[in-house]
C-alpha cells in the first residue's frame, strides 16, 4: 500500500463530525437518490407507454404516458437540488478519494452538465407540446426517446467515479471515463441494481400517488385506475428480479467485504437479511394491491418501502466505508485545524 | 499536485469555468432573481387593476422562470461546482471546508425556492378567487426572497475569495462569510440583478408581445423597478469598487484586455445606453425602438461577462487572496516547497528523481501543476499561450526569468520548487515552444 498516488487531506479541518456527516450524506444521498429514480423511470415510462399505445392505437396508453410524463418533469428539479448536499458532504469527507476519481473522468464528468441541460429540456418540451404534437408523433416520441437515452446514460458516470473512488490501487493503470467503465470491478452489476430500482420505485410511486388520490375522495378516471394498477404490476416483477441483481452485485465486491455482510459482521449481515426479508413482504402487498384496494395496505406498504430504502442506503454507505477503511487509517483526515501544518494545501 | 490533472488544450482552464459561470451569472441573477421579481409585480399589478392579459403575460413569464431556472440555471449552478472540482480541486476543497455551512444553508434555500416555484406556476390557474390569488401573490413574493436569499449566502463565499479579511489569521467561519466586500458587492448584485433582468424581458417582450397597451403597462412597471435599480447599481458598484484591495483595483483595466481608453469608451457607452433606454422606458413606454432595446440587451451581457472576467482576474496571483495562489499552492508554503523540492510535495507525479531521460516528462508535470490553472501551450488565448507568448525565448533566458516573474508581473504566482525542477520545466517548455513554432525557426527576442 506503499507509494499510493493518495494526496494528503485538505489542511483546513472537516467542518463538524465525521459521524454527524456520514449521517447526513446517507439521508440527503437517499433523498436525492429516489427523485433520481423517479425521474428516470418515469421518463422511460412515458415513453415506453406512449410508443406502445401508438402502435396498439390506444389512447388510455397515451394517456397514461402523459402522466408519467408530467411527473418525470416535476421530479428531475428536486432531484437535481437535493443533489447538492451529498455531493457538498462526499466532497467533504471524502476528498483523497473522490476528487482524485472525479477528475480522472473529468472531462466526461463535466459532459454531465451539457447531457443533463439537453435531457431537462428535452423532458419540458416534451411534457409540453403533448397536446400540440398529436398529429406529429414521432416527433414527439423521438424527443422523449433522447432524453431517456441520456438519462439512462447519465448514472453510468456517476457510477463510475464512485466506483473509482473505493479502488485507489487502480488509479494509476486507467484514465478516462470509457477506458474506467470496463476496467473497475462491479460497475455493471450496480447499474443494473440501480436501474431495478429505479423502476420498482416508479412503478411504487405511481401505486402510491393515484391510491393516494382516490383515497382523498377523488374518482380515478380509467387511465388513472390502469396506471395505478400497472405502476404496482411492474413494482412487483421488478422487485422480484431485484432479489437476483442484488446478489449479483454482492458477489461482485471483493471477498474482504462480501464475507462482512454474510456472517462475519453482525451489523452488515442483519442488514442484508433485514433488506430481503422486507423486500418480499413488500412484494407480497404488491401482489395482493392488484385485487383489493385498502388503505391499510398502502400505508403499511409504503412504511416498508421507506424502510427498504433507508436500509439500502445505510448499507451502500458501510460498501464504501469497508472499501475505504485500510486507507482511512493511513491516510488520515484532518480533522483539527493545526495552522502550521506540514502538508501542501 | 494532489491530485490528477485534466488538459483542455485549445480553450484552457479559466475560458471552461467561464462559459459555465457567466451562463449561471446571468440565469441566477438576470432570471431567478430578477425576472421572479418582475413576474409578481406584474401579477400584482394585474389583480388590482383586474388585467386579465396582464396577469397571462405574468404567468407565461413564471413558465419560462421555470423552464430556464430548473434545467440551464440549476445546471449551470452546480456545472461551476463539477468544473472547478476538475479544475481547481484545492481551492474549491477549502472553499467547500471553509463555507460548508453556509452550503448546507443555502442548499435548504435552495430546494426551497425550487419547490415554491413549482407550486407558484402550477397553481397559476386554479388559485383564482381574489382570496387565493392574495396567497398566490404571497407565493410569488417568498419565491422572489428565496431566490434573493441564496444569493444573499454564495455571495458571501464569491466575495471572500478576493478580501478574506481577518479569516487569514482566525480561520473563523463569520469573518470569511462578513468579509470586506460582503455587503457592498450583494447590494450591488441584487440591483445589478434587477436591470439585467428589466433589459432582457424588455427585449423580449418587444420582440413578441404585439399588444401595444399590455407592453405599456408591463414597461411602466419595468420603470419603476429601473428608475430604483440603476442608480443604486451605480452608487453600490461604487462602495465596491472602493472596497477591493489596491493591488486588484489596479488590475481593473489589465483583466479586460483594453487599454484605459477603450475600457472607458465602451463602459460609459453601456452606461450611457442604459440611461436612455430606462428614460424612454418610463416616459414613453409604448415607443421604445427595438434597435434600443437590442443595444442594451447587448450591452448588459456584455456587462455581466466584463463583471465576471474581471471578478476572477483581479484575485491574481491569489485563487483566495493572501492564502492560496491560482495554482492552488498555499502562500505559507513557498519556502518549504524551494527547499525540499516541488516533487517531494506532489502526491500524482510518480517520478520523484530527475534524470536526463525523464526530465522533459517531470518537466510536463511540474507545467501542469504550477501553471496550467491559467496557461495553455498553443491555446486560443494567445496571451495565455506559452508557445505563442515565448517564441524566441530560450533556456537561458526562462531561466533567470522564471524565477522572478512575480516581481515583474503581478498576477504570477512565484515559481515554487528547486533549481533542478526548474531546469525541467525549462526543458519541457522549450521543448514545446519549438513544437509549437516549427523547430528551425530563427529565434527572435520579443
Amino acid at each position: 500500500m506503499n507509494n499510493l498516488p493518495i494526496s494528503p487531506d485538505n489542511v483546513l479541518p472537516i467542518p463538524a463530525p465525521i459521524g454527524l456527516l456520514e449521517f447526513l450524506i446517507i439521508l440527503t444521498f437517499i433523498m436525492h437518490i429516489l427523485f433520481v429514480n423517479l425521474t428516470i423511470s418515469l421518463s422511460a415510462g412515458a415513453v415506453g407507454l406512449e410508443i406502445t399505445g401508438r402502435i396498439k392505437n390506444n389512447s388510455l396508453l397515451d394517456k397514461m404516458a402523459q402522466s408519467c410524463s408530467f411527473h418525470a418533469s416535476v421530479h428531475k428539479s428536486i432531484a437535481v437540488v437535493l443533489g447538492v448536499a451529498p455531493l457538498l458532504i462526499i466532497s467533504v469527507i471524502y476528498t483523497q478519494y473522490f476528487y482524485s476519481s472525479t477528475i480522472l473522468i473529468g472531462k466526461m464528468w463535466l459532459n454531465v452538465i451539457v447531457l443533463l441541460i439537453i435531457a431537462f429540456l428535452l423532458l419540458y418540451v416534451y411534457k409540453f407540446m403533448w397536446g400540440k404534437w398529436q398529429e406529429k408523433k414521432v416527433l414527439h416520441i423521438s424527443v422523449g426517446f433522447v432524453a431517456m437515452l441520456i438519462l439512462l446514460f447519465i448514472p453510468l458516470i456517476f457510477i463510475v467515479n464512485i466506483t473509482s473512488m473505493i479502488y485507489p490501487e487502480r488509479w494509476i493503470d486507467v484514465r478516462g471515463f470509457f477506458a474506467s467503465l470496463f476496467y473497475y470491478p462491479e460497475i455493471w452489476q450496480r447499474y443494473l441494481h440501480f436501474i431495478l430500482a429505479s423502476l420498482a420505485s416508479g412503478g411504487f410511486y405511481m401505486f402510491l400517488y393515484y391510491s393516494y388520490k382516490s383515497w382523498k375522495g377523488n374518482n380515478l378516471k380509467d387511465y388513472e385506475q390502469t396506471l395505478k394498477l400497472f405502476g404496482a404490476k411492474v413494482a412487483f416483477w421488478v422487485t422480484v428480479l431485484q432479489l437476483v441483481a442484488g446478489f449479483i452485485l454482492l458477489f461482485s465486491f471483493k471477498t474482504d467485504v462480501r464475507i462482512l455482510f454474510l456472517g462475519e459482521d453482525l451489523l452488515l449481515t442483519t442488514l442484508l437479511v433485514l433488506s430481503i426479508v422486507l423486500t418480499i413482504v413488500l412484494c407480497i402487498f404488491l401482489f395482493l394491491a392488484g385485487y383489493k384496494d385498502s388503505f391499510k395496505s398502502f400505508t403499511v406498504s409504503l412504511a416498508i418501502f421507506v424502510l427498504i430504502v433507508g436500509i439500502m442506503g445505510w448499507m451502500r454507505h458501510e460498501v464504501r466505508e469497508s472499501y475505504l477503511s485500510p486507507y482511512l487509517e493511513k491516510y488520515p483526515r484532518t480533522e483539527q485545524l493545526s495552522i502550521q501544518s506540514d502538508d501542501i494545501g | 499536485m494532489n491530485f490528477p490533472y485534466v488538459e483542455y488544450t485549445w480553450l484552457g482552464y479559466g475560458t471552461v469555468i467561464a462559459i459555465i459561470a457567466i451562463i449561471h451569472v446571468i440565469i441566477s441573477h438576470g432570471v431567478a432573481i430578477g425576472t421572479s421579481v418582475l413576474t409578481v409585480s406584474l401579477e400584482y399589478r394585474a389583480f388590482k387593476t383586474e388585467n386579465e392579459k396582464l396577469d397571462e403575460l405574468a404567468k407565461t413569464m413564471a413558465k419560462w422562470v421555470l423552464i430556464i431556472t430548473t434545467t440551464v440555471g440549476a445546471m449551470t449552478g452546480v456545472g461551476i461546482w463539477f468544473s472547478t472540482t476538475v479544475i481547481q480541486p484545492d481551492s474549491i476543497g477549502a472553499l467547500l471546508r471553509i463555507f460548508f455551512w453556509a452550503w448546507v444553508t443555502e442548499w435548504i434555500v435552495f430546494i426551497t425556492e425550487v419547490v415554491i416555484l413549482i407550486i407558484y406556476y402550477y397553481t397559476w390557474d386554479s388559485w383564482k378567487s381574489p382570496e387565493k390569488k392574495k396567497k398566490h401573490i404571497n407565493l410569488g413574493i417568498s419565491l422572489s426572497v428565496a431566490s434573493w436569499l441564496t444569493m444573499a449566502i454564495i455571495t458571501g463565499v464569491l466575495a471572500a475569495k478576493l478580501t478574506p479579511g481577518k479569516w487569514i489569521d482566525t480561520f473563523s467561519f463569520w469573518n470569511a462569510f462578513l468579509n470586506p466586500t460582503y455587503l457592498p458587492s450583494l447590494g450591488f448584485r441584487m440591483f445589478l440583478a434587477m436591470m439585467l433582468a428589466i433589459v432582457v424581458v424588455a427585449f423580449l417582450l418587444r420582440l413578441f408581445v404585439k399588444d401595444l397597451s399590455l407592453r405599456e403597462e408591463a414597461f411602466k412597471v419595468f420603470g419603476v423597478w429601473g428608475a430604483i435599480s440603476l442608480p443604486m447599481t451605480f452608487i453600490l458598484g461604487l462602495w465596491y469598487l472602493w472596497s477591493i484591495p489596491e493591488q486588484a483595483y489596479d488590475m481593473i483595466v489589465w483583466s479586460t484586455g483594453m487599454t484605459e481608453n477603450t475600457f472607458k469608451i465602451i463602459n460609459g457607452l453601456a452606461f450611457l445606453i442604459l440611461i436612455v433606454f430606462l428614460v424612454w422606458l418610463i416616459r414613453s413606454p409604448k415607443t421604445v425602438p427595438i434597435i434600443l432595446s437590442l443595444a442594451v440587451f447587448g450591452a448588459s451581457i456584455g456587462f455581466i461577462g466584463e463583471f465576471e472576467v474581471v471578478r476572477e482576474s483581479i484575485r491574481k496571483p491569489f485563487i483566495i487572496y493572501d492564502y492560496m495562489y491560482a495554482n492552488g499552492l498555499l502562500y505559507q508554503n513557498q519556502e518549504k516547497i524551494n527547499e525540499e523540492g516541488y516533487l517531494a510535495h506532489s502526491t500524482w507525479i510518480m517520478e520523484k528523481e530527475i534524470t536526463e531521460e525523464n526530465k522533459v516528462e517531470v518537466g510536463r508535470e511540474v507545467f501542469a501543476g504550477q501553471c496550467l490553472s491559467c496557461h495553455t501551450i498553443d491555446g486560443w488565448r494567445e496571451k495565455r499561450a506559452l508557445g505563442k507568448r515565448l517564441v524566441g525565448w530560450d533556456e537561458e533566458a526562462l531561466k533567470t526569468y522564471i524565477p522572478t516573474m512575480h516581481n515583474v508581473r503581478v498576477a504570477m504566482p512565484p515559481f515554487m520548487g528547486t533549481e533542478e525542477e526548474l531546469d525541467a520545466l525549462v526543458a519541457y517548455l522549450k521543448k514545446e515552444i519549438d513544437e509549437v513554432n516549427g523547430v528551425k525557426e530563427v529565434s527572435q527576442s520579443e
